[in-house]
């Protein structure tokens, strides 16, 4: 019991102090993002450091898993508890953008000191648009390419990486090796967003877009994939299979090409027992116009936060120190004025040359409202094509259909 | 006032005081729930909206829109597949292992508990190494059936759209069988042994056994065991995502799964809704039969 007296004391004079803190006002900032989940990335981290770095900001940061970070903040923004600040897949973006849902903040960053809408590109850029007016930034960026085995190259005699689809076929028929588990190539064309992810640069090559899939050119190469998968170059698994999973297949030698992005490198840099290298996306016709795949996370401040200035404060932070992303988290900066430093390892330098080549031609899925439906759309008509259900310009003419029902609305 | 409370106490109000408990219960967690979800496949349903209960009003629109989706009767056909052969499989081979474990030999009923781990199992789990298992390349199953001389080639079951629908419905089996074994079991041990011994002695041999006594005296379990079979295999989920995801091109996905997509990938509540709602009558039709079927049974 002897305690009892300085104990109240103590916590009296505890009382006295936090009461005394709010000198000046503290304002808490709500950051949703999926960084943490699994492993620590860019939302977390810079989130703290703001955090301690300002005596009138508390950041409260949550970290949200991937599957359902779009759920979570829909809901929070129908009963009034979004955060300020979120993070979404780029494609999911306009989902909010569109409906008001995010803060107009052109004026701010047209003001700002810190950041300069012009270094940024394009893709990135146009999936945080809306309207003519920016409703976030690029938090990062990503793309696909042609990984290649340079070992099992040699071996079949081909000396370049093939540079439109036809060729790649030709490749993936000299390159299969059944008795040593050998296929041509491998990708994914899962029902799902990745399935998307790798199919629409292909319509958007040849001239089409998120509006118009129903294209010569994207029919002509989804027979050329089917023929991949029904000849045996291409396991008929890349219907199932997700990127990692399919590029884990390439890893470790039982395919001789692989469609995957910058992501995969640093476990390819460990895993992979032979010699490889990155070519830019194959086109349909030699001098085609390219295309890729746009990944990344966009950042956003949501429309209903009481702090809009203390929030695009924490953004500008994020965007200063963008130039940490890539040697502290392997992400890509969506910007032109931020030089990756070398790192040393020979495979892992070249590739990234060529990536930071191959986001020149990365253009955004969509942005549209109603991407989820657009997306699934293609990846059905994708699969309903590779597995023979349909022609696939029948399979793409269904997509149209549907897709002309969400642009008309 | 003391009659009040000696009424509530062993009277017509303590009848009254449980079942309203369990009703109030039943109508918060249940009907409310029910309604809501009706309510929103009438309505139009966007991420403004989410968080009311009074929205525009669409009529039947939202069930127009589903029935025109270019999937929706390969969805249907999928739902019924997945359901029969799901059941057929589940209580064949739960009724099967009943009644071999039902044979006294030594560690009859040890064995009969070991198989409840797959009822343990998360179904995500489950669904995780059935996809090993049924993996094109590399997978078990495969290896098998080719050592076999069965398949010649491999057989690609989570991207052939011929197969992708069944390899759902070989995990489903999996996980389900237990508790098919375990329920019929009870219902087995429930038979009284004398039955047996005078129609032994009566000379029926074992397949009229089966006909005349086993099958008959298990009608009510049967009929328990096939109801929750069709609800259970009607909400399972996790071995979707985990196997297939509704691939390739829709060939594997169900009305539960879809309703899943609607709402939760696409964002489409009302469509999401309606589609539950449908399932929500097949399963009242379902039940209607099986209360039906089983009025006039004398239980015990």
């Amino acid at each position: 019991m002897q305690f009892t007296k300085p104990g109240l004391l103590a916590g009296l004079a505890f009382g006295a102090l936090v009461a005394a803190t709010p000198a000046y006002a503290q304002v808490t900032l709500k950051v949703w993002s999926i960084d943490g989940v699994d492993r620590t990335g860019i939302a977390d981290t810079f989130s703290k450091e703001f955090d301690e770095a300002n005596d009138d900001i508390v950041v409260e940061y949550r970290a949200i898993p991937f599957d359902e970070i779009v759920n979570e903040t829909l809901r929070a923004f129908a009963t009034g508890n979004a955060p300020d600040i979120v993070s979404f897949d780029n494609p999911d973006f306009a989902l909010f953008s569109s409906r008001g849902a995010m803060l107009d903040i052109t004026d701010r960053v047209a003001n700002s000191p810190i950041i300069s809408k012009a270094e940024y590109f394009e893709g990135p850029l146009n999936s945080v648009t809306w309207e003519g007016k920016l409703y976030g930034l690029p938090k990062y960026t990503d793309t696909i390419g042609l990984f290649y085995n340079k070992d099992l190259f040699a071996k079949a005699g081909i000396t370049e990486p093939p540079s439109t689809w036809a060729e790649l076929a030709e490749d993936a028929a000299k390159l299969t090796d059944p008795a040593n588990n050998v296929y041509g190539v491998t990708f994914s064309a899962r029902a799902g967003e990745e399935g998307t992810f790798q199919f629409l640069p292909i319509i958007q090559m040849s001239g089409g877009g998120a509006n118009k899939v129903n294209t010569e050119g994207a029919a002509q190469v989804l027979d050329i994939w089917k023929g991949l998968i029904d000849n045996g170059y291409a396991s008929r698994d890349v219907l199932s299979l997700g990127q990692w999973d399919s590029t884990g297949v390439f890893n470790s030698g039982n395919a001789a090409m692989a469609i995957s992005g910058p992501w995969e490198i640093d476990r390819m840099v460990e895993d992979a027992k032979f010699d490889w290298g990155v070519a830019l996306l194959p086109t349909i016709n030699e001098d085609d116009q390219k295309s890729s795949a746009l990944g990344g996370f966009n950042w956003g401040i949501m429309a209903n936060t009481q702090h809009p200035d203390e929030a695009f404060r924490l953004l500008e932070y994020f965007v200063e120190q963008e130039d940490r992303i890539f040697p502290e988290f392997g992400n890509l900066p969506a910007r032109g004025d931020i030089e990756l430093p070398v790192t040393g390892e020979a495979k892992k330098d070249a590739a990234l040359v060529v990536f930071q080549d191959q986001l020149q031609y990365a253009q955004p899925r969509g942005p549209h409202p109603e991407w989820q439906k657009i997306s699934k759309a293609i990846y059905d008509a994708e699969q309903q094509a590779l597995t023979g259900q349909m022609p696939a310009m029948d399979a793409l003419n269904q997509a149209q259909a549907t897709i002309d029902t969400i642009f008309k609305q | 006032m003391s009659r009040y409370f000696s009424g509530l106490r062993d009277g017509i109000g303590f009848d009254i005081i449980l079942v309203g408990a369990a009703l109030l219960f039943l109508l918060a967690l249940a009907g409310a729930p029910l309604v809501y979800n009706v309510l929103m496949s009438f309505q139009q349903v966007d991420m403004f909206t989410l968080g009311s209960l009074f929205r525009p009003a669409v009529g039947f629109d939202n069930y127009v829109a589903v029935v025109q989706q270019p999937e929706f009767w390969l969805v249907t056909r999928n739902t019924l597949i997945f359901v029969f052969g799901s059941m057929t499989g589940q209580f064949v081979l739960g009724f099967a292992l009943a009644l071999f474990f039902a044979q006294n030999f030594p560690g009859a009923s040890t064995i009969r508990g070991l198989f409840l781990v797959s009822w343990v199992m998360p179904g995500l789990v489950v669904g995780g190494i059935w996809s090993l298992i049924l993996a094109g390349d590399y997978g078990v199953l495969n290896v098998i059936l080719r050592s076999f001389g069965i398949i010649g080639s491999n057989v690609f079951w989570k991207s052939d759209p011929n197969f992708s629908i069944w390899a759902v419905i070989i995990a489903n089996i999996w996980l389900g069988l237990a508790f098919n074994m375990l329920l019929l079991s009870v219902g087995l041990a429930a038979i009284p042994r004398d039955l047996y011994e005078a129609a032994e002695l009566d000379g029926a041999n074992a397949f009229q056994r089966f006909w005349t006594i086993t099958l008959p005296m298990m009608r009510s379990t049967i009929g328990a065991v096939l109801s929750l079979g069709l609800i259970g295999t009607l909400q399972q989920f996790d071995l979707f995502p985990a196997l297939t995801e509704g691939g390739p091109a829709n060939t594997s996905n169900v009305a539960g799964y879809w309703s899943w997509q609607l709402s939760f990938q696409l964002y489409d509540f009302a469509k999401g809704a309606t589609v539950s709602v449908m399932m929500f009558l097949l399963v009242l039709f379902a039940s209607v039969i099986y209360v039906r079927s089983t009025r006039h049974e004398v239980r015990g």
